[in-house]
Order: structure tokens, then sequence, then C-alpha cells
């Protein structure tokens, strides 16, 4: 990870700057109108920050997985496998995405300033359940990215275009679910529930009285994210034919 | 119980049919046509604890593909792997810590890692006690010579110095059994020698080993059992001497004489060789059964004709055999 330094800094530099242009992006927006359906400005970069958050997390620490495809298209797997350690650990810890230490700060200072002027009523409960959420939040992410990076297996060709596609999706639940149209919602909340990475937690950080079950269902997606991304990677694991004779 | 029991172990391979060029490829996304490559077939083998096998064949023979059966790596389309009880793919993590395997045409060290930072992560992988760890690294530094290349970036090794990292990387935890594929492919001969070397010391310490060359000097040199595949089936198992008295029996006597003899009349007196004459007079070569006829028993035929100036014996190699197989020129049981 720290065998380029250069790179290293240029990597959390571009993250920083990702970040930063999406910022823009939601400033200009409210700089037309007061609320976006029913979120102001700061609810806004509260679900921006918290959503960045859990994506920075995703490199940070299981972008090796997006390296699926290219490691089965070589036959580079053998090794992993007759090592007494899950693969799919091993190929999502094998490479470190620095861009995400660039998305966590800035996603942090967002979720900072939005949680300072955001109206919250604060108990160690809130504390307690928001971890939760975040966790979930993060688990949800990994989840769907291993479950797409998995289809590698059957497909075998060197590129993750499919799961690109997909993960890009999560790109909308940086914004109010209720912008979208019904469609699309139904995909975010029950086809590929990025729905649950951010707008559901947040919204119940803010409504806690509206949103309670967001606190419970959260979870329980996670949960369930989990052991189909695992389940899938696993499946494709006993597909994985090597390269050569 | 044998430590490795495989029975009728089969790999079926599914390929696409495509015609030459884009329009083929446009044709086979449109009626898409496929072709079963069976990779081995019905292989049965049993390996003993402590045995060292050469497990040979021709290019494409499928004897990677079996190592990949054995080791959990690919999944078998039929048939049954054991080893020590355990399914290499459904015990996969278990089996895991039983074996090590050496790929000689790949790297397990971390690429962008020094090759000491690759050693402790797979220390911390197999759980191996530091003490353990220190003992084995030690060692494999006496034979591998391996201290000068520890603080050094996988990418900027060269191929020797790589093989000897990675294979002190598959055998740190000490595993019960060893499948090396081509572990002395491009070598040297000084690396080539130590790592022989190193596979005999591994192999007198009890390590069941199989070996998978094309090298016959590693074979002999390690193993006293010989397995040969080809075309994805076993079609030799045996014990090398018996290979080398059952098919390697001739043993080639040059001679120079020191007077020009008749051919016929050295072929008269050895009724039971093929006696060519070489390029110069007096040369010849005389090719016996080494069970029939001995070497002294040559010469005393030859000396009452003239006197031998000097002498060259070829002994059978393991080498004439295999070669033969791989050519079609002779069938094995």
């Amino acid at each position: 990870m720290m065998e380029y330094e250069a790179d290293f800094w240029l990597l959390v530099l571009a993250g920083l700057l990702q970040q930063l242009v999406g910022l823009a992006f939601l400033g200009a927006v409210f700089a037309q109108v007061q609320a976006l359906h029913g979120w102001t400005f700061t609810e806004a970069v509260l679900l921006y920050g918290f959503a960045s958050f859990v994506f920075g997390m995703s490199p940070l620490f299981f972008d090796g997985l997006w390296r699926t495809a290219w490691l089965v298209n070589q036959g580079d797997l053998d090794y992993a496998l007759v090592r007494p350690y899950p693969v799919m650990l091993q190929v999502s810890g094998s490479y470190v995405g620095l861009q995400g230490a660039g998305d966590v700060v800035v996603a942090t200072c967002m979720i900072g300033w939005a949680l300072s002027r955001a109206d919250i009523s604060w108990s160690p409960l809130t504390v307690l359940v928001g971890a939760v959420l975040l966790v979930s939040a993060v688990t949800i992410r990994v989840s769907v990215l291993a479950a797409s990076c998995a289809i590698s297996f059957w497909l075998q060709a060197p590129h993750s275009g499919f799961a690109f596609a997909i993960n890009q999706l999560g790109t909308l639940g940086r914004y109010p679910l209720t912008i979208f149209g019904v469609a699309l919602r139904g995909v975010l909340t029950v086809v590929i529930p990025f729905a649950f990475t951010a707008y559901f937690p947040v919204s119940w950080l803010l409504d806690p009285g509206r949103y309670w079950w967001a606190a419970i269902v959260t979870p329980l997606v996670a949960a369930y994210s989990l052991i189909l991304g695992v389940r899938i990677y696993h499946r494709g694991v006993r597909r994985y034919e090597s390269a050569g004779h | 119980m044998s430590l490795v029991e495989v029975t009728g172990l089969t790999k079926v391979f599914r390929r696409p049919v495509k015609d030459p060029g884009f329009r083929g490829a446009l044709r086979h996304l449109v009626s898409p046509r496929y072709r079963d490559v069976t990779a081995v077939e019905r292989v049965d083998l049993r390996i003993e604890p402590g045995e060292a096998v050469a497990y040979v064949g021709p290019n494409g023979a499928g004897k990677s593909t079996t190592v990949k059966l054995l080791t959990g790596i690919i999944v078998p389309t039929s048939g049954e792997v054991r080893v020590a009880g355990l399914s290499p793919h459904r015990d996969r993590i278990a089996n895991a810590r039983q074996v090590g395997v050496l790929f000689g045409q790949r790297s397990q060290l971390w690429w962008d890692l020094p090759v000491r930072e690759s050693f402790t992560l797979l220390r911390d992988m197999y759980g191996v006690p530091d003490s353990l760890y220190r003992a084995r690294m030690k060692r494999f530094d006496e034979v591998l010579d391996l201290g000068s290349i520890l603080p050094v970036v996988a990418r900027k090794l060269s191929l020797g110095q790589r093989m000897r990292a990675d294979l002190a990387a598959a055998l740190l935890h000490g595993p019960r059994i060893a499948y090396l594929d081509e572990p002395t492919i491009g070598l040297d001969i000084a690396v080539r020698d130590r790592v022989r070397e190193f596979l005999r010391q591994l192999r007198d310490e009890g390590t069941t080993i199989m070996l998978t060359t094309h090298d016959l000097g590693d074979i002999e040199d390690v193993c006293e059992r010989l397995v040969i595949i080809d075309r994805g089936r076993v079609i030799y198992d045996g014990s090398l001497a018996a290979v080398k008295d059952d098919f390697a029996r001739e043993r080639r006597i040059h001679l120079q004489l020191a007077s020009p003899v008749p051919l016929a009349s050295l072929s008269d007196r050895l009724p039971d060789a093929v006696v060519v004459a070489g390029d110069e007079p007096g040369e010849f070569t005389v090719t016996v059964d080494r069970f029939r006829q001995t070497a002294g028993a040559v010469i005393s035929a030859v000396l009452p004709l003239a006197e031998v100036v000097e002498l060259r014996i070829d002994e059978p190699a393991i080498e004439d055999v295999i070669r033969k197989v791989y050519a079609g020129e002779l069938r094995l049981a």
C-alpha cells in the first residue's frame, strides 16, 4: 500500500477533489431552491456525506474485489485457493483504493458540519443506533460489490463492466430517494438496496419517530445482503477454471 | 490408508467452438456451439506417506489439471479425491493447512512487497508460531540462500531468486505433502542443483512429494516412483527402477580398437549384440542388453581380435524411455 508514495498522495487528492465537485453540484442546486423534496441544504449535505463515507470505506478495505474479473480471466486465483483463508477476503484485501481515504476525509467533514447545524435530539441510543446503521450501510455496499464482481466467475471476461454499471447506481443513493421515479425507487430499495446505504439511515437520524422502522430493517437488509453476497461469491469460486491445461 | 487417494478422477472443460475471425465470433454470438474437452480421464492414484512421486507427461497431457484437482483449486467433473481423508475442494481450508503448492510458472509472492513481507503474511495466514517460523527460515536460508533476497521487492527478483523464494513460501507452514509443478523450469545449473538438493532433504525428512517436471534430472535425483500421464490418462505407474529394468535395458559400449577389424568378425564374436561401425577405422558401437551380457563379456570377446585403446559406456537413461513414450514408439503396460 505504501510502496508508491507519490501515488498515495495523488490518490488521496483525487478522492478529495471528487467529493468537492459533488458538493459544489449540491450547492449549485440549493442556490436555486430552498428545499429538495423536504430536504434542506444541511440535511442534503448530511445525506451526501453519509453516502460518501460509506462509499469511501469500501475502496479503503475492499477495493481488491474489483480485481476479481482480472484474476479469474488470468487464472491468478490458484494460490489464493490453496491458502487457509477465505478467498473473498484474500481478493478484497489484495489492493487498497487510496482514493477512499480522500472520500472519507471529506465525507467526515461534511457529516461533522451538517450534524452541528441539523436539528437532531441526541441520546446514547441515537449514537448506538447510528453506529449500527453506519456499519450496516457499509456491509450492504460491500455485499453488493462482492456479488456484482462475482459475476465475473460466469462471464470470465477480463473487465468488470457489469459490476461497474451496478455500482454506478449506488451514486444515486447520495440524493433523497423521493426525487426519483417509482420504478427506480423500487430498484434501489428492493433489488439493489442502495437506499439503505444512506437515505433510510439518515432519514431515521433526522426523524426517528416517522422512520423508526429504518433502524430495524437496515441491519436486516445488511445481514441478508451479506449472506447473499458471500454465497454468490463462493458459488463463483467453485466455477473457477484456472488457466492453461 | 494412503495419504492421497484418487479414484476415477475426471475433469471436462467446455470450450466454445468458433469459426476463425470476426465473422466466426459473430456467428458464435447468435448460435453458440460448445465442445467438451476431457483434460483428465478416470485417473486412479494412491500415494503413501513419505513417497516422492514424479508425475510426467508431454505438454497438454493433463499434469497441471491433475495437480489443480488434487489441491482443490478446481472442482472435478466426476471422481473422488481424498487427501488425508479430506476432500480438497469441499474442505478447502482444512486441506490448505496440510498441503504446500508451487507452480513454477507463477509466483505466489505479493508483487509489490519485499519478499520478507510476503513470508510474514503467509506466516500469519497459516498461524505458524514465531519460533518455528524462525527455525524454518534459517534452514531455508542454508539451502536456498535466501538472506540476500529478503529485502527485495518481488517484482525486482530474477527468475532464480523468485523460484527459491517461492519454494520457501510454499513450504513455510511445514506441509505434509508438497505439490511441485515444474520447480526447476528456466533455472541455471547452479540454482537447479540447489533446488534438487533442497527437495532431497525435504523427502528425507518425510514430506510426501508430488513432482511435475519436464526435467528428467529432477526425477532421477528426487523420486523413486514414476507416474506417466498422456492425453489425460495414466499410462504408467511404477517404480523408477522397474521402468529402467523393463524398458531401459540397452547399454551402449563405444570402442576404439588399436587396429582396424572387419565388422563381420566382430559381429560373429558378439552374437547377442548389435554392432555398428563408426566413422574412423577401428571405431565401433556395441549395443547390448545389460541383463544378458555384461560389459566385461563384451570386452573379453573383442580382445582376441585387437587391443582396446579407448572405451566409453553409455548407461541407459530414463530419458530415453520417456522420449519413446512421448513419441508414441513405446507402449507401457
